[in-house]
């Protein structure tokens, strides 16, 4: 027997084991952790600009999620292929990196060295070039800054 | 038997110079010097302070930037997640109300096409 809860202050998790409807195709979940999404994240703002941004124009036409399933489906399948691509080309320099984000509570700034090293293997082999939209005129990108100020607690 | 008498006069030639005069040595940077170096160590502080108040924004703005890069994929999940979640219970209702004459499961009780998230839930 089922009634209503309130799930903010329901006493169990709220558990649905009943799958997607038939008619609806099936798609594998990214299951990738916190650390490598940010590693990852802009390469993926690169490779799946054109999916993220029809994606994202059909959420602003309506916010329900059945409106945007298709769309949705596109943007998790081309991370899904960046994120293998990523793993076949780049593997060493992405766990380096993931690795310091996860020790260092996933700040950018901590993790100079491994993310140049995966910035370089990321363009060499993927053609993928990490961008921060934003930099003003004529500074250098943060993550290109060779002299940091802020470089982190010291050790 | 008495001593004989004796006048108690200066040492011979006379008693050494009274030192009454101030003797404090110039040591060290002046004032000026002193006050001058910490205003130049101040200045160069806050310089510093400033750079990495820009460098701060800067590192704001990829956290940001990489989040928003993020936003469409965990959003997909999220709707995937939620229209299963939403057609469960659609079929819920449907199975629990078939009896009722005229009832539409899924019926939204507002007069108005637009979307509106479920504002509770059904915990199994």
């Amino acid at each position: 027997m089922s009634f209503w809860h309130n799930p903010s202050s329901a006493a169990k998790p709220y558990v649905d084991p009943t799958p997607l409807p038939d008619d609806i195709p099936k798609v594998q979940e990214l299951g990738v952790t916190s650390g490598p999404l940010k590693s990852a994240a802009f390469f993926i703002g690169a490779y799946c600009k054109d999916y993220n941004d029809d994606f994202m124009l059909c959420k602003a036409e309506n916010r329900d999620p059945a409106h945007c399933l298709k769309e949705g489906r596109r943007v998790t399948r081309c991370a899904q292929d960046l994120i293998t691509k990523m793993r076949e080309n780049c593997l060493a320099e992405f766990d380096k990196h993931w690795n310091c984000l996860e020790w260092n509570n996933q700040e950018y700034g901590a993790c100079r060295k491994p993310e140049r090293a995966l910035n370089k293997c990321m363009f060499e082999k993927l053609g993928l070039v990490k961008t921060i939209p934003g930099t003003p005129e004529g500074q250098t990108p943060i993550h290109e800054v060779k002299n940091p100020i802020l470089n982190g607690v010291q050790k | 038997m008495s001593a004989p008498y004796r006048q108690d006069m200066p040492p011979a030639g006379g008693f050494p110079q009274i030192k009454y005069k101030r003797n404090l040595p110039f040591r060290g940077p002046s004032g000026i010097v002193i006050l001058g170096g910490v205003t130049a160590v101040c200045a160069y502080g806050f310089y510093r302070v400033g750079l990495g108040n820009l460098e701060k924004r800067e590192l704001q703005r990829e956290k940001a930037w990489s989040r928003i890069h993020l936003v469409p994929l965990l959003l997909a999940e999220g709707d995937r997640d939620a229209y299963r979640r939403q057609q469960a219970a659609l079929a819920r209702e449907k199975e629990i109300m078939k009896d009722v004459k005229g009832w539409e499961a899924g019926k939204s009780v507002y007069h108005d096409p637009r979307y509106r998230p479920a504002d509770s839930i059904v915990v199994l």
